[in-house]
């Protein structure tokens, strides 16, 4: 039954190798380093700077990383550029001025934050859960939305150009009379972009986090890549099936992008709270693999049923499509 | 070889592109499907090759039917489709190496072999199909077709795209799988094809079978027995049409020489017209 399987996989190579794919990758690889070690990790902005009125002196003990201002105008020009905070101490009750970011949970948190720094002696207990330090921190968040990215984007249009180029030559048809397990079309193409995107997780994480790090964080991203990359490229191969035409599989990306994964950004980046964003499954995807980069397994074995579920329910869909296909007019 | 009794099938609830197809195909036999497009020749063919489930009736090939052992009835079947499809980034070698893949060792044919069978300029061999003619690509995918020694062949539109001599070379070769004991099931537009290669024909026009028989007793079936005489006579040249029969006793009419007697015997497409009310384009 799964004669010829190595074949279908050498062909599928062949063409993935074709269609520059791989090219494609690798320019991604160096682009996405690129960026982050010559770009983001130098992006050192402070938390939101803090800057004091206090022309009577009130407050004697303040933070040394509250800056003092000898005018109202000076503290008014500081705050408006909507990110610091001011505190104008010259009347009896000392006032935090901000100039609003629009979510009131942000403009809390620098009200806060700016208080705390008017008394620095107040003590707090803090679990500390594990070490790192700013730049590690920023390499991990970045790189790993550089590989969500990647997965879910690049891989997706990988897989269907690799699908319409067949289509378009015709030969899915033929593989409808041949003595083979459709099984065996879907998954050497699956086989091959899940082995191209964990060599793509791994070069990237240890590029970008160093050897030790990326090693250690590796056993745990590649569950994570390796369940994206599935899924992702199940659902590359049902619509690149399903959709007449690449233009209208364009439509559809975009479609997809702006509806699907915008809010998931929007939701696990910024401090906007949608209640509703816990029922999106992308939203789960992103933040288990953003996880797996803090190697803070917040995820239970549900969310990997969830993900199997997924995944074979894709898998029925795609050979039920390709079926379809294959008895398609010539 | 093939047995269809009472198949019918539909694409969509209340249309039905099939209504009751009957016919057998006998081992050896080259039998020809004719029809214009939509007439659901192509659907038959697809439920033939078990690309299409979901029909009615019985279909039996090689005595079973196909719907219980598939995988195996599919590595005695060789299929050419109307268009050549090919992977066109591959060679014609890479190509049919892969096709082959699919098919017990044993059973292959040398893939060098057929392809000189076929007039394959050696040139091309190792060239990407994308440089290839119509011709030569309808010719690799001759050979695909032919890779597996099949016991059962089915052509659609075998000589489309290729040259008069191409044609001829095509009909050799289907003639000599047939000498070998190989079925072949003949899907053709071409009347030519049909009727010079098919031992049985059948007209099939709006899911129904409307005609079913040898080329040559449709033609006996349907004839005016009428013959077209041109003759000289005191140096005039002259042409006229008497029935058959007349011509028992001799040339029964006052002549000095006879050019050409033609038999007024229709065509298979006139036939095809006859039955159906159409034309096959």
């Amino acid at each position: 039954m799964w004669r010829g399987f190595i074949s279908i996989l050498k062909k599928d190579f062949k063409l993935i190798l074709s269609s520059k794919f791989f090219l494609l990758a690798l320019g991604s690889l160096i682009l996405y380093s690129c960026y982050i070690n010559f770009v983001y990790v130098k992006l050192d902005q402070d938390i939101y700077p803090v800057y004091i009125y206090d022309p009577m002196n009130t407050h004697t003990r303040v933070s040394s990383e509250v800056t003092q201002v000898d005018t109202i105008e000076d503290l008014k020009e500081k705050y408006s550029d909507g990110y610091s905070v001011g505190i104008d101490a010259s009347s009896i009750e000392s006032e935090i001025v901000i100039v609003t970011s629009g979510i009131t949970s942000t403009d809390n948190f620098r009200a806060a934050y700016a208080l705390s720094l008017l008394s620095p002696e107040s003590s707090y207990t803090v679990e500390n859960i594990g070490q790192n330090d700013k730049e590690m921190k920023n390499r991990r968040e970045i790189t790993s939305e550089f590989l969500f990215f990647e997965l879910a984007a690049v891989g997706f249009l990988g897989l269907a150009s690799l699908i319409f180029k067949e289509k378009q030559m015709g030969v899915i048809r033929v593989h409808g009379i041949l003595p083979v397990n459709k099984s065996a079309f879907i998954i050497s193409k699956l086989c091959l972009f899940l082995l191209s995107d964990l060599v793509f997780t791994c070069l990237l994480s240890i590029i970008n986090l160093g050897l030790s790090a990326g090693w250690n964080v590796l056993p745990v991203v590649f569950i994570q890549a390796g369940i994206l990359s599935i899924i992702m490229a199940l659902a590359g191969l049902y619509c690149a099936i399903r959709v007449p035409d690449f233009k209208q599989f364009s439509l559809l990306y975009l479609v997809l992008a702006i509806f699907i994964t915008t809010p998931v950004f929007l939701a696990a980046q910024t401090n906007i709270n949608w209640n509703w964003i816990n029922y999106h499954p992308m939203y789960h995807l992103f933040m288990g693999m953003k996880n797996s980069y803090f190697s803070t397994p917040s995820v239970g074995s549900s969310y990997y049923l969830v993900c199997a579920l997924a995944i074979v329910l894709l898998f029925l869909l795609v050979h039920r499509a390709l079926t379809h296909e294959m008895a398609k007019e010539g | 070889m093939i047995k269809v009794k009472d198949l019918t099938f539909s694409y969509q609830k209340n249309k039905q592109t099939l209504h009751g197809l009957t016919f057998s195909v006998s081992d050896g036999e080259i039998f020809g499907f004719l029809g214009p497009n939509g007439s659901g020749k192509s659907t038959t063919q697809k439920i033939l090759t078990g690309i299409l489930n979901g029909y009615g009736g019985e279909v039996n090939l090689f005595n079973q039917s196909i719907v219980i052992k598939q995988k195996e009835f599919q590595e005695k079947i060789g299929v050419l489709f109307e268009f050549p499809y090919l992977y066109t980034n591959l060679s014609a070698l890479d190509n049919l190496n892969y096709f082959a893949s699919f098919y017990p060792r044993e059973n292959c044919r040398d893939i060098f072999e057929l392809l000189e069978m076929l007039d394959f300029k050696n040139d091309y061999l190792k060239k990407p199909v994308s440089s290839y003619s119509k011709g030569m690509r309808q010719r690799v995918s001759m050979a695909r077709a032919l890779l597996s020694n099949p016991q059962l062949l089915f052509l659609d539109e075998p000589t489309s795209g290729l040259d008069p001599s191409g044609a001829v070379l095509f009909r050799k070769i289907i003639e000599e799988e047939k000498k070998k004991g190989t079925t072949v099931f003949l899907t053709t537009h071409n009347m030519v094809d049909a009727d010079l290669l098919c031992d049985r024909v059948a007209f099939i026009a709006d899911g129904e079978i409307k005609a079913l028989d040898t080329p040559k007793k449709l033609k006996e079936k349907n004839s005016n027995h009428q013959a077209k005489i041109d003759y000289l006579y005191q140096g005039k040249s002259t042409t006229i049409t008497i029935e058959i029969a007349e011509l028992g006793g001799g040339i029964p009419f006052p002549h000095d020489e006879i050019i050409s007697i033609h038999s007024k015997e229709p065509t298979l497409e006139d036939i095809f017209i006859h039955y159906t009310g159409r034309g096959l384009s």
